[in-house]
């Protein structure tokens, strides 16, 4: 199966995420996915989950914190800026307590949590992952392309969410008892109705939201997840285990893609030795991929002659990568 | 019935059921309530616990929470900082 073969047959796959190590080409190959896809007349944005994203480095164009940015025709991407987002939403949180209570002024207490809850080193990831919901109930492409984070990021968003999505369950089952003991009294008292409790209704939306970003993760219809790997041993070693981690949660697999393979060709030409081993060693590697991977690798990639940036060179690897040029 | 009969038999009817709920339901309320306050404490505690220097829940979501608690919070506090005594007994 090629890369191009499963996007044909699974056109309802429209979460399209590549995972990997750091530095293996996973912008470089959503960038030139998107690229791929727009071309073909789908509306796609390609967006990163990473706040050290580069996909303004790959396009060459500043598109930081400024929304999805029309890069092409039907081609848009985004770069989420995770703390102008923490500062809005500080805001907003300031804004709702100066409203509800009718002050002038935030309590200094009050306001000091609000601050210091926002040095909290997951609160960048907390706030790209809550970002991405809006992102993507949105609806308006065809196409959602995750830029995501390295291996061991992604894993923790994965548990991140789960673990998030188990407590908020709970914290909604006591407040819901809260409610009930809440209602009793009233009854009682005879009185009317219980005021709505708008924390309860709070956490179900805070509930809804993770789901939804975690669902798409682990949604094996409509998301395909490719892992990025290169003809080495340790990242075929990583690779293997990161790969059980993301089945334990669910994740829906749909290949490997190989990248900076060394054209094979090279062997044939009057090469220095440094070169010939490298050839010899990835040789091998690929091999044990095979074994390893089997029919699940759907791209050998080449390595360039020079980096990837700007619109030109993305076109050349999507030929590479469709194009059945593996 | 006259008009004031029915006046006079609804007094006594209202009367008879502030007694009634007097004896037994106001406990039960009473009860619902402070029970009801003691889980609005654990909440908060559960979902604000960074204030104790408890991180609990994880912040980005705490704080979209933060705004219905405010009033509690200086209460709260109190009553999870002291320290018990005889008097919680009878409290």
């Amino acid at each position: 199966m090629s890369l191009a073969g499963i996007f044909q047959e699974h056109p309802e796959r429209r979460y399209i995420m590549f995972g990997g190590k750091g530095g293996l080409g996973k912008t470089t190959f959503s960038a030139a996915a998107a690229y791929w896809l727009a071309q073909h007349g789908h509306k796609v944005l390609v967006f990163s989950v990473d706040p050290q994203a580069s996909l303004s480095d790959i396009f060459q164009r500043d598109i930081f914190g400024k929304g999805a940015v029309e890069i092409a025709h039907n081609l848009y991407a985004q770069e989420i800026d995770a703390d102008q987002q923490i500062r809005q939403y500080q805001d907003e949180i300031r804004k709702r307590i100066l409203d509800m209570y009718g002050l002038d002024k935030v309590p200094e207490e009050i306001d000091d949590y609000i601050q210091a809850a926002a040095a909290e080193p997951a609160m960048e990831e907390s706030a790209i992952f809550d970002r991405v919901v809006d992102i993507v109930v949105g609806g308006e492409f065809d196409y959602y392309i995750y830029d995501l984070v390295p291996l061991g990021h992604a894993l923790y968003y994965l548990s991140m969410a789960s673990v998030y999505d188990e407590w908020i369950g709970k914290i909604t089952g006591l407040r819901q008892e809260m409610e009930e003991y809440a209602q009793v009294a009233t009854i009682m008292k005879r009185g009317k109705e219980t005021e709505e409790d708008l924390i309860l209704r709070e956490l179900q939306d805070i509930k809804y939201r993770i789901n939804t970003s975690s669902g798409i993760l682990t949604d094996k219809e409509k998301t395909a997840f490719f892992f990025v790997i290169i003809p080495e041993e340790m990242v075929i070693l990583d690779t293997q285990k990161a790969a059980g981690l993301f089945a334990k949660f669910q994740v829906p697999l749909s290949g490997y893609i190989v990248n900076r393979v060394i054209p094979p060709d090279l062997a044939q030409l009057d090469i220095p030795a440094y070169l010939r081993n490298r050839l010899e060693m990835q040789r091998g590697y690929l091999e044990r991929i095979d074994t390893l991977f089997g029919n699940q690798v759907l791209a050998r990639i080449p390595e360039f002659e020079r980096d990837i940036t700007g619109l030109k060179m993305i076109e050349r690897m999507a030929e590479v990568m469709f194009g059945g040029a593996a | 019935m006259t008009e004031t009969k029915q006046s006079k038999f609804r007094q006594i009817l209202d009367a008879a059921k502030g007694t009634l709920y007097g004896l037994a339901g106001h406990d039960m309320a009473r009860f619902a309530l402070k029970t009801r306050g003691s889980m609005e404490h654990l909440f908060i505690l559960i979902t604000m616990g960074d204030l104790l220097g408890v991180p609990i829940l994880p912040p980005y979501y705490s704080l979209r929470l933060l705004p219905y608690v405010v009033p509690q919070i200086s209460t709260w506090k109190r009553r999870m900082l002291r320290e018990r005594d005889l008097t919680d007994a009878l409290a």
